[in-house]
């Protein structure tokens, strides 16, 4: 049986299905921390966060020496911080990024990845939206975003990964090529995304 | 669409019966340990271990293999290019204007390298042994919030899914002529914007649809759910707990207590 | 007029003894032979998992088989890049969310033509006789994705068509439609037919199969089962059941007729019943 409660709880829940970013903010701000994300939101981060990984797993190239591998990753990670937020770059970009690395057997970088795209995700979503997210904002966005992943990934390497600074600047290039790719692409896609589907509540 | 496989394989062996949480605290002992020591000999010793569980495990060659191929990569580069950038220590072995190359510098590479095999490979103990079932549930055992777990649980039933669609994506657009091979980097990136984009609106779809059923299987209607399966502490999970903890306390106290050279 | 009957009965594509297998080791082709000539309407059929998507995406060089050969317009596409066999073979995917991706009808059908470099004249007139052909002109300002999937499908079609191609492999085109959307989908391949399309259709729907095909090939793991004309295909229900298939109701009630002595033999499609119906019934006046 459901408490009186626990069943106004619930329909509060239902009925806050549809909304977004405000909603989830007061959920999470409930004193007794008793509020749930509402589940769009939580179909939403999990779909976004499957994605961003399968999309870094599929489209890997041979690339940076580090991984191993060049990828159209980052395009997810800015799309997601433009389209639906920081908390979203952050979560489905940190996370999604996490899991890649984890399946494509670099799992020992999992960590320092959510550290790095969680950081850029969360930073690109911040800036990026500014202002409406104008152009400048974006462009703003990305590269702030950008420069903490890169250095979020050196500092890591160096410091607890204690690799060496050899290894760690020998990644260097290739990230900040990845930051400049996947934050073209991911501005285009949530452009695309907000043209297409605008039922989304993509931004 | 076989690529999109799961790295875990279903088997019954003490790894696979140990309780995901014992297995989650294993992982981060065990790479803490790998911080910690810097002699090369017992980050051997180490690594060693870990692949003699990965056997118990009965992990395949197949996928031991797959596991170290980055890395195999990374430690090469770390054994190269650490002794060029540590001129610290004597012997000096060459010494090429700026470039000092020491004995103890190329040893620390290879004691690096060794490291960094070490994490790399721990991680694999809980992902070849652990179902995405049991390692969303001891997260939120440790205390994730449920809803956060199911976020992720619906992540790694995603994955799979949306690595097919993304095939089948590139697929259609070859057979409408768009070639991804070719032209620079930035030309090939900016074709990907006809495979994220469908890609993205069918997964945004999908979460529209996974909400609704979420909503009728009553998500959210209790504070704190109940589960069919309930994840229990053995005494034998208490006896690996204890193990690998004093794998780990044993050497720490050695290093910093008794500045023993570990 | 012989010189044109041997150019239409020329094959257009021709696999040989051709073997593939999945990385995972799985043999989804096991030696399938298989000609399609020019103007040909060929049914693919089979069960899931028979290997008739595998098949398909043979036709068009997305895969590549493990032994034998696939020609498609005498080149062989072990040699050739998709892009170009892509000028030859058209291929309708069953979702049309995975190929869809332009915030506009037009420029979605332009796609293809742009992709293979035709002038932007040709560009224009390839564009606008393929919505011409699918009757979605009224749409081409609209966003795909908005639409309703009998839409989709047929935009789908459209920026395929718009590539010129000789023969037009459609997976399973009518999922998901209601039966006028269905109806009228087949209607448009109709059209497509007579103007001298090679269609090859992947498909469950035997109805489809009876009613708009001339030829069909039943896949069963991994093999050709059957190849043979509509009528002959039909006339065993037994071995259909063997390919994991049934027979469309028509056939199924004429095959009954036939039992009861009803009606003689000879009929396997609805246009064959209606005939033969007729002819009874004249000879019975």
């Amino acid at each position: 049986m459901l408490s009186r409660a626990a069943s106004l709880r619930w329909s509060r829940t239902m009925a806050s299905g549809t909304e977004n970013e405000e909603a989830l903010d007061d959920e999470l701000d409930q004193p007794d921390g008793a509020g749930f994300v509402p589940p769009i939101i939580v179909a939403r981060y999990g779909v976004l966060t499957a994605l961003t990984a399968a999309v870094t797993f599929a489209t890997f190239i041979y690339f940076a020496p580090t991984k191993g591998y060049f990828n159209m990753g980052d395009s997810m990670v800015f799309f997601c911080a433009f389209a639906f937020g920081w908390r979203a770059g952050a979560i489905c970009g940190g996370v999604g990024s996490a899991v890649a690395d984890v399946l494509l057997g670099a799992g020992f970088f999992a960590p320092y990845t959510f550290l790095a795209k969680g950081s850029e995700g969360l930073v690109a979503g911040v800036i990026g939206r500014l202002n409406g997210g104008s152009k400048l904002a974006k462009v703003l966005g990305v590269s702030a975003g950008g420069t903490c992943m890169v250095v979020t990934y050196l500092l890591c390497e160096v410091f607890l990964l204690n690799v060496g600074w050899g290894a760690a600047l020998a990644e260097a290039p290739g990230n900040v090529i990845q930051v400049i790719v996947g934050g073209t692409v991911g501005t285009l896609l949530a452009w695309y995304v907000k043209r297409v589907y605008p039922s989304s509540g993509a931004l | 669409m076989t690529r999109f496989k799961d790295l875990y394989t279903e088997a019954d062996t003490f790894l696979h019966r140990l309780d995901p949480r014992v297995k989650m605290a294993s992982v981060l002992l065990l790479s803490l340990l790998a911080l910690i020591m810097s002699a090369l000999a017992y980050l051997l010793v180490l690594l060693t271990f870990i692949f003699v569980l990965l056997l118990l495990a009965r992990s395949s060659y197949r996928k031991t293999a797959f596991a170290m191929k980055f890395v195999l990569r990374f430690m090469a580069l770390i054994a190269i290019l650490w002794p060029l950038f540590d001129p610290s220590g004597t012997p000096v072995l060459i010494r090429l204007g700026p470039v000092v190359i020491t004995e103890p510098g190329i040893w620390r590479g290879l004691a690096s390298a060794v490291r960094v095999g070490c994490l790399a490979t721990v991680w694999y103990i809980l992902i070849f042994t652990t179902s995405q079932r049991d390692l969303v549930r001891g997260l939120v055992k440790l205390g994730l919030r449920f809803d956060f777990g199911l976020a992720l649980a619906i992540a790694l039933r995603y994955f799979p899914t949306f690595g097919t669609v993304m095939e089948s994506i590139i697929d259609a657009q070859r057979s409408r002529g768009m070639e991804f091979e070719k032209g620079n980097m930035f030309v090939r990136a900016r074709k990907y914007v006809a495979v994220l984009g469908p890609a993205i609106v069918s997964a945004l779809k999908t979460a529209d649809m996974l909400a609704l059923a979420l909503q009728s299987r009553a998500y959210g209607a209790r504070r704190n759910r109940t589960y069919l399966r309930e994840l229990k502490m053995r005494p034998s999970d208490y006896v690996a707990l204890v193990t690998v903890l004093a794998m780990f306390i044993v050497p720490t106290v050695a290093k910093y207590a008794f500045s023993v050279p570990i | 007029m012989n010189a044109s009957v041997t150019a239409r009965r020329l094959p257009i594509i021709s696999l040989q003894d051709v073997r593939f297998s999945y990385e995972g080791g799985i043999e989804a082709l096991k030696g399938v032979s298989l000609s399609v000539a020019r103007g040909e309407n060929v049914a693919v059929v089979g069960g899931n998992g028979s290997g008739k998507t595998t098949l398909a995406k043979h036709l068009n060089g997305l895969l590549k088989p493990s032994s034998g050969r696939v020609l498609v317009g005498g080149e062989d596409s072990s040699k050739t890049s998709v892009a170009m066999l892509a000028r030859t073979v058209g291929y309708v995917f069953q979702n049309p969310d995975y190929q869809l991706f332009c915030t506009s009808v037009e420029e979605e059908v332009r796609f293809g033509p742009k992709n293979m470099g035709f002038g932007r004249d040709d560009e224009s007139a390839l564009a606008e006789r393929a919505l011409k052909l699918m009757d979605i002109s009224h749409l081409r300002e609209q966003s795909p994705v908005s639409l309703s999937l009998g839409d989709r499908r047929k935009i789908a079609i459209a920026s395929v068509l718009a590539t010129s191609p000789i023969v037009l492999i459609l997976d399973e085109p009518t999922t998901g439609l209601d039966s006028v959307e269905s109806a009228q989908l087949m209607a448009t391949l109709d059209v497509l037919r007579s103007e001298g399309m090679t269609v090859v259709l992947i498909t469950h729907d035997m109805r489809l199969v009876a009613q708009h095909m001339d030829r069909v090939v039943v896949m069963s793991e991994g093999s050709v089962a059957l190849d043979a004309g509509v009528e002959e295909a039909f006339s065993d229900p037994d071995r259909l059941r063997r390919c994991k298939l049934l027979a469309p109701p028509i056939t199924v009630l004429a095959q009954r007729l036939q039992a009861q002595g009803v009606l003689p033999k000879g009929a396997a499609t609805p246009l064959q019943l209606v005939e033969l119906v007729a002819r009874v019934r004249g000879e019975r006046q």
